[in-house]
């Protein structure tokens, strides 16, 4: 090979390798599409016009957009501490829970108050239950993937009591909270859809950390930390406290995950409502290969498809699992650390080695 | 009012013993693994395409034994899938497993809608379930009938199992082998033993016991398939693995635990007192379990100091 | 048993010829012969980084020369693994044991070999096989106790045994002594010479001298990669010994000028502390050091100068004693708290502790002022442009290469790493420098270069604690030396009435006494 080719690709090859998963995934849902006789261009341009063609699909697609950010960035910012946060469904729940009772509680404030403070009342409820992992990876060394799959069962059934006991809403039959007060809705920009600000929430959010990580001292130690912990603690930096407010902030953006939901979307609560928002995000966070400025691209290419999936259902028949399939072959392609390796080339100056 | 009282007793007794077979066959196939140092979460995702299959097989087939095997086989096909995506494609197990988990639903949920052309979903009467078993004499004893007899085939092939798994575990010379992968592979490897070709065996039996698990829930807890009906299933038997510290016979016992707080939750609901908080203790129990152990371990390093 | 054949000399039971392995940068093996007779008890010595452990992983399969022959029984073999080498009847036992803690001794013992029938383990022979063993060589082992719930001797006892029981001729016992205490070296010397008079042949890599002429037959001396010479047992005197170890260097030349000590910087009193092994537990260690003066720390790797230097950094708590920087307690502080006091470090491990590869050389630069940010707005915000700044002109100062700030550290050199945490530290401006193995591992120039930065900061007034396993490094930078010896300090030396002959000596557990002179 090439050597300038070679250093190149060198330089690049997770994204060459999430490159040739997203390709190769595609090509499986166009052959399944295809052994299901269907037709592909149809389908394709089907699946196109519903995630982009018209006010309501697109603003489909940005309603989707929103969670899948939201979640890819909260696994992300986690993921730069060397922390597997799997409890972002968890955390949301929190946040949407927290959201639901601060948006019904408060009453005669105006949108402008309202909005921020029950976001951020989310964000804290999410973010602390978040701290709980956190804490016990930096203290104990407790593995944390174990925990937050754990402590997400506990957070689903607490809001679940909450939700079915104390908190519901008992003028309807099933188990959800009251309405939240208007003043605590997220205006919408794109009826019909259910587009709503929380778009730009997310946005703004994704650019807050984007230079939280890379323009601030907290950023540089949460990444030295995540590279290299015995570096930080020799340096001076209190590594742990660092991990576990690294996880703060990541529950934190789950909490507003479910805060905006709930908010934006819902106005209220329901029992299991969450689709599986949080586990959506390790999905984005995994083909981003937590690069931050990746995530949106990558979660909007998954918006698009989910949104347009519904519209070529309708038009053309292929079944909307079929974006399933390829969003399941994405990840289990995206899993793996290398498909393709390129070597690097031999340099001649190493050094280091440790001879005995 | 005695009597009732007994009644309801015996039938959650009985109910813990049905909801902790499906937990404990994930739980026995995770044991393995984990001693060979491969924690694999993706179990969750092998039971949930056990039970398609299982289901699709048997409706199909109208034979519940070949639910059961071809389940089996769906179950190994995925697990060494995932044991290829981590040990040959290095990836970390936690995301290869979740990888997995991702994956069955997805691909269950596009099967459910492809073969039977429905979602959410799928009933009927053609399902031939796997058969429930009537112990002779026992059956007819008032109290121990409910409580020994009459279950499904695969509650009894959960408990052996069990005791299946603790001697391969314990008395082979493959369980030998396996343990010291999981502890010292670099002790194993000097001992001629090949590591990786152990942590392959031990993903197949592990998609062995998934596959068993998911037939159970959908040919023998239930009679259908549900789209993610394992909901968390596999996660309980990642719990009641730790909780259980790794052995096969304690977790077995985690798992009846586990399937008692699930049963009186059951209970508690249908009088509508709230479950959740019966039905978080499996969870609970496992983080605080696991964080002992681990405050164990840094003290016994602290002061084992050579 | 091997059979012997015909009525010629036997050949040597493992013969190597002309072995050459080279590192990345380094040249481990030079064309070393080394050749085994049967039945013996031959010792390997050396300096860390002589070579000894190279040389007996090529022999154990787990690398592979890049040039050279072995010969096994006079048949030349090519040793893949460790399992071939076990199938040869080669077997080792590590410094680190390869013991599954949770695991009877039994079960370590026979895993790989078990005992079974029809696959299923056949405990009860595989308890009287190994005791078996264990009477025929005198062992005193319990095989079903766990592993963990043992002693460190017993623990080698039982890797011995293992090695025995796959079929080992050939024993290397890689510093067996090193965790020993001296009544289970004692029990040790027992099983070594009664293996030997079961025939079986012993390889005993060490660095203690007394225990080297006490147990050896022959003795094979290696320096920097080099054989020096083998002798037999007769030959060799510890004098001798350890003169061949050490040897004569050529010294890279420093004008080391003249320096008034000044006021006294780090003062350390009856410091206790535990360490990673028995023998690295720093034990009433003393001392202190005065602006302007290099203090050396000689002595053979895991002797307690880690636990030292991490007991003075706050990497590592301390038991009791006290730790004292310009008369303020600084005993069981935080390292930030440390560094505050005025103290630097560059550490042992360059790549474990030193940097974050990932990062880039002006983020690796500023990382010590992390935590005070200098270089930040009130809330954190970096100044990227002083930052910069600060970082060219460090790597100006310094020659590191490449010169661009932006660069990854992974893509930097052995020797240009180090010089970048060498800048850090100096340019802290503290008044105590822990150097710790600075030059190890790196090419000539950065070695200089790194030399002479130390000798600038003494001459400037710091006070440098110079922890070495170079010995030549220590001669030509130290002003004073102590010396340490399983976590004691062994003795010190004025730069004056050191050389190689009496360090080593001390190095390697000699008596302090060296006035009377010691003579090759």
């Amino acid at each position: 090979m090439n050597d300038k080719l070679r250093d190149f690709l060198y330089e690049r090859q997770s994204l060459l390798n999430v490159f040739i998963a997203v390709f190769t995934a595609m090509i499986v849902g166009t052959l399944v599409i295809y052994f299901m006789g269907y037709d592909i261009l149809e389908s394709y341009e089907a699946l196109y016009q519903g995630a982009f063609k018209g006010r309501f699909n697109f603003g489909g697609t940005l309603e989707r957009f929103v969670p899948l950010l939201l979640s890819g960035l909260a696994f992300a910012v986690a993921s730069k501490a060397s922390i597997f946060n799997i409890g972002v469904e968890g955390q949301l729940y929190f946040g949407a829970i927290t959201a639901a009772f601060f948006g019904y509680i408060i009453k005669g404030v105006p949108s402008l108050v309202h909005i921020p403070v029950t976001l951020l009342l989310a964000a804290a409820a999410g973010g602390l239950w978040a701290v709980i992992p956190g804490f016990l990876r930096a203290k104990y060394n407790v593995n944390e993937v174990t925990t937050t799959i754990m402590l997400n069962y506990v957070a689903i059934f607490f809001v679940g009591y909450i939700v079915n006991h104390p908190f519901k809403n008992p003028n309807v039959g099933v188990p959800q909270t009251p309405n939240v007060q208007p003043t605590a809705r997220l205006p919408k920009i794109m009826l019909p859809s259910r587009a709503n600000i929380g778009i730009f929430i997310a946005l703004a959010l994704l650019v807050f950390f984007i230079w939280l990580l890379n323009k601030t001292t907290f950023g540089y130690k949460v990444r030295a930390v995540g590279f290299n912990p015995f570096f930080t603690d020799y340096v001076g930096v209190k590594s742990k406290l660092i991990m576990v407010l690294t996880m703060f902030l990541s529950g934190a953006i789950g909490g507003v995950l479910g805060g905006v939901e709930v908010l934006g979307i819902h106005g209220y609560v329901l029992d299991n409502f969450s689709p599986g928002y949080g586990f959506d995000g390790i999905m984005v966070g995994l083909l981003a290969r937590n690069n931050l400025k990746a995530l949106p691209f990558v979660a909007f290419f998954l918006a698009a498809l989910r949104s347009g999936a519904i519209n070529m259902e309708r038009f053309t028949g292929v079944p909307k699992e079929v974006i399933g399939v390829i969003e399941a072959v994405i990840i289990l392609l995206a899993a793996a650390e290398v498909i393709v390796e390129i070597k690097k080339r031999k340099s001649s100056d190493k050094g280091g080695v440790e001879v005995g | 009012m005695g009597d009732l009282g007994l009644i309801i007793n015996l039938n959650l007794l009985r109910a813990t013993l049905r909801m902790s077979t499906p937990i404990a066959l994930a739980a026995m196939g995770l044991v393995i693994t984990e001693q060979a140092a491969i924690t694999n979460i993706g179990i969750e995702g092998i039971m949930l395409i056990g039970a398609f299959v299982a289901v699709a097989v048997s409706y199909f087939t109208g034979s519940w034994v070949l639910g059961i095997l071809s389940s089996v086989a769906a179950g190994v096909v995925v697990a060494l899938f995932m044991a290829v995506i981590h040990l040959k494609f290095k990836a970390d197990v936690f995301v290869a497993g979740i990888a997995i988990n991702l994956f069955a639903i997805e691909f269950t949920r596009f099967l459910l809608r492809n073969i039977f052309n429905t979602a959410g979903s799928f009933y009927d009467p053609n399902i031939v379930p796997i058969p429930s078993i009537t112990i002779p004499i026992i059956d007819k004893i008032p109290v121990l009938g409910t409580l020994l007899s009459g279950f499904k085939l695969t509650d009894y092939l959960g408990i052996i199992l069990v005791f299946v798994t603790y001697f391969i575990l314990y008395k082979t010379v493959w369980g030998l082998r396996i343990r010291f992968v999981g502890i010292h592979p670099l002790s194993a490897e000097t001992g001629g033993v090949h590591v990786n070709i152990k942590k392959y065996q031990a993903m197949i039996l592990s998609g062995i016991f998934g596959g068993l698990a998911g037939a159970h829930l959908s040919l023998g807890y239930t009679r259908q398939f549900i789209e993610n009906m394992t909901n968390g299933r596999g996660f309980i038997g990642v719990a009641a693995m730790y909780f259980g510290g790794v052995t096969p016979i304690n977790t077995w016992f985690a798992s009846l635990f586990f399937g008692f707080t699930e049963a009186l939750g059951n209970n508690l609901q249908t009088f509508g007192l709230p479950s959740q908080f019966m039905l978080m203790i499996p969870y609970i129990a496992t983080v605080v379990a696991i964080t002992i152990g681990m405050i164990r371990k840094q003290k016994r390093e602290k002061n084992n100091l050579l | 048993m091997y059979v012997e054949k015909g009525v010629k000399k036997l050949a040597p039971i493992v013969e190597m010829k002309g072995i050459y392995k080279e590192f990345p940068n380094v040249v481990a093996l030079n064309h070393v012969d080394f050749s085994l007779e049967k039945g013996e008890i031959h010792a390997l010595i050396g300096e860390n980084g002589a070579g000894k452990s190279t040389l007996m992983k090529i022999l154990y399969g787990i690398y592979d020369q890049d040039e050279g022959t072995v010969k096994i029984n006079g048949e030349e073999k090519n040793i893949s693994d460790a399992r071939e080498a076990m199938r040869l009847g080669i077997g080792m036992v590590h410094q680190e044991f390869m013991l599954a803690e949770t695991m009877t001794v039994l079960e370590n013992i026979i895993l790989g070999f078990e005992p079974n029938k029809h696959k299923l383990l056949d405990y009860d022979k595989a308890y009287s096989e190994v005791m078996d063993y264990s009477e025929k060589y005198g062992f005193e082992i319990r095989p079903n106790s766990k592993v963990i719930n043992i002693s460190v001797g017993e623990a080698q006892r039982v890797e011995i045994l293992k090695a025995l029981y796959r079929g080992a001729e050939v024993l290397i016992l890689d510093e067996p002594t090193a965790v020993l205490t001296p009544q289970e070296t004692e029990e040790l010397f027992k099983i070594i010479r009664s293996l030997k008079e079961n025939g079986k042949t012993i390889i005993f890599i060490s660095h203690k001298l007394d225990e080297v002429l006490e147990i050896a037959d022959r003795i094979t001396v290696m320096r920097k990669g080099n054989k020096v010479e083998t002798l037999s047992q007769n030959d060799a005197t510890k004098e001798k010994l350890a003169y061949l170890m050490v040897g004569r260097e050529v010294f890279l030349d420093f004008e080391i000028e003249e320096n008034e000590p000044g006021d006294r910087i780090l003062e350390v009193k009856n410091l206790n502390v535990f360490g990673r092994r028995k023998l690295s537990n720093l034990k009433d260690v003393s001392f202190e050091i005065k602006e302007g003066e290099i203090l050396g720390v000689a002595g053979i790797d895991g002797n307690g100068q880690t636990e030292l230097v991490e007991a003075l950094t706050g990497l590592r708590k301390v038991e009791s004693g006290e730790i004292k920087i310009r008369g303020e307690e600084i005993t069981n502080k935080s390292p930030l708290e440390i560094r505050h006091h005025g103290v630097s470090h560059i550490p042992e491990d360059r790549n474990k502790t030193g940097l974050c590869k990932e990062l880039t050389i002006q983020e690796n630069l500023i990382a010590n002022k992390l935590p005070d940010d200098p270089y930040s707005s009130k809330i954190g915000i970096i100044n990227f442009k002083r930052v910069k700044n600060f970082a060219e002109e460090l790597i100006d100062k310094f020659d590191i290469r490449p010169p661009k700030t932006d660069v990854k550290m992974q893509n930097l050199s052995g020797g240009n790493a180090q010089k970048v945490i060498v800048a850090r530290e100096v340019a802290e401006d503290a008044g105590l420098i822990i150097a710790s193995q600075p030059t190890r591992g790196i090419d000539i120039g950065s070695i200089e270069f790194i030399r002479s930065v130390l000798l600038d900061e003494r001459k400037a007034g710091k006070a440098v604690l110079l922890v070495s396993a170079d010995l030549e490094e220590i001669l030509s930078l130290s002003d004073r030396i102590i010396v340490m010896y399983e976590g004691e300090i062994q003795g010190t030396l004025d730069i004056e009435e050191a050389n190689e002959n009496n360090l080593g000596l001390m190095m390697t557990g000699g008596n302090p006494d060296f006035k009377g002179g010691v003579t090759a």
